[in-house]
């Protein structure tokens, strides 16, 4: 970062005691209960999160059928899957997944916020919320993702969606070559955050 | 005119290469932001009135007040843009978040800056004890059930897959859903969307409130940046109708 702005010396002291003291205020307002702020986060530690894409797209990946339901009608493929209550709730209530192929690749931005498929996904990582990479995204998307690390030949059709009205997007990626093998658990293990907002390819871990 | 609705495009910004941070809170205090950020969701007096009708009249909450994404935009959209880039994405819901606590009378900044003086001077001093299980579970179930936008309407879609389109340049003040740099250019229907959806709140002469069919939009990068654009791409969004009108 540059040292354009100044801050000040205790910022993550003060903005620690701002946080804490707000939330006591509200508390002792009656606004929310003493519990609430855990509750919401271990939510998103059990029930929303990538997690639950990783297991759809391993499910697409050896299933070519349930694939096909899945680009056809995201909401119904998800409601086949064995999941906890609540995939189309919040930031859920619209979704589409696209695909990568060998000659398609697809990429989510959202220029005007963070918009992210919160049942599927979780909570939006800080490179999706940065303003450079949402500024940059849509008008020069290989120089963007080859410098996160993935280099497109310019023969493959880039892609790039930007979610600016109440749908919710991600990635299908594509399978990685010598997972012929692989269980659908096994499967899931590959598939990243990154992989499912179309900035990272799903990979064997060497 | 907002810079942070002109975001799309911008140029000459920093930190080339990007930044590929993958964490989603770089601070342990980012999480209580958050956590207290989906709490107003979940407990937003809107929520009677949509037509799930949660139950908020009987939720032993003292907040009566209405707070949607479209409110937490607002504020950031509201930001000068300096202050914009200035703040981490957490820092800027820290700030909009207590100020709207202020400024509908929930707290004074008085009693926040008291409070953040005692915490910064004995920073594991605990939290007040107040356990009130049914505002977590409306939380929780407004997580889980949502706020679907789609309204029944009466009519049919104005556009049809395939229709060339141009982009109006409406005009927006406090808040928008229209991504700048797709203002007067043209681009194709590439989708209808089922059903009408309503925006969280009016957006004035902007025009989103009312429940309106959105489609997605497939543009040629070389008709938004020119000969700058990068080959052998396309950028999609998804516009609301009142966004858009025929190609002339």
């Amino acid at each position: 970062m540059s040292e354009r702005f100044s801050y000040r010396a205790d910022r993550e002291a003060y903005s620690t005691a701002k946080i804490k003291a707000l939330e006591s205020l509200l508390i002792e307002k009656g606004i929310i209960s003493s519990e609430t702020v855990d509750k919401v986060l271990k939510f998103f530690e059990t029930d929303f999160g990538p997690f639950n894409g990783a297991k759809l797209i391993a499910r697409a990946w050896v299933d070519p059928e349930f694939k096909a339901r899945l680009l056809a009608n995201t909401p119904a493929a998800i409601a086949e899957m064995d999941f906890p209550p609540g995939m189309a709730g919040a930031e859920g209530e619209y979704m589409e997944v696209v695909e990568n192929t060998p000659e398609v690749h697809n990429l989510i931005v959202c220029t005007l916020c963070s918009c992210y498929p919160w049942p599927m996904l979780g909570l939006p990582p800080y490179w999706y919320k940065d303003p450079t990479f949402r500024a940059r995204a849509v008008k020069e998307p290989r120089k963007v993702l080859k410098e996160f690390g993935l280099e497109l030949d310019e023969s493959k059709e880039v892609r790039v969606w930007d979610s600016s009205a109440q749908i919710r997007w991600f990635v299908l990626p594509e399978r990685p070559a010598g997972t012929e093998n692989m269980s659908e658990t096994e499967l899931a293990a590959l598939v990243t955050p990154e992989a499912m907002m179309g900035v990272a390819q799903a990979k064997v871990s060497a | 005119m907002k810079l942070q609705h002109y975001l799309g495009g911008l140029e000459g910004l920093d930190s080339e290469p990007l930044n590929f941070e993958k964490q989603i809170f770089v601070e342990p205090w980012e999480t209580r932001i958050f956590g207290i950020h989906v709490a107003m969701m979940g407990l937003s007096q809107h929520l009677s009135d949509t037509p799930l009708q949660y139950p908020l009249k009987s939720i032993p909450t003292t907040f009566k007040s209405t707070w949607t994404w479209a409110d937490l935009r607002k504020g950031a959209e509201a930001m000068n843009p300096f202050d914009y880039f200035r703040f981490r994405y957490y820092e800027k819901w820290l700030g909009g978040i207590s100020g709207f606590f202020m400024q509908e009378g929930y707290i004074t900044e008085e009693q926040l800056d008291a409070r953040t003086a005692v915490y910064l001077e004995k920073p594991d001093a605990p939290l007040p004890s107040v356990s009130e299980p049914t505002i977590d579970e409306q939380i929780v179930d407004y997580l889980r059930r949502g706020d679907p936008a789609i309204r029944e309407v009466d009519y049919q879609p104005k556009f049809s897959v395939g229709q060339k389109i141009e982009v109006k340049d409406v005009l927006s003040t406090d808040h928008t859903r229209l991504p700048g740099y797709l203002r007067n250019r043209t681009g194709s229907i590439e989708k209808v969307y089922e059903g009408a959806y309503a925006y969280l709140c009016s957006t004035g002469p902007d025009g989103l409130g009312e429940p309106m069919y959105v489609y997605s939009v497939k543009f040629d990068p070389k008709n938004i940046w020119g000969d700058m654009a990068e080959g052998n791409s396309w950028v999609y969004a998804d516009l609301f109708e009142v966004y858009v009108e025929a190609a002339k």
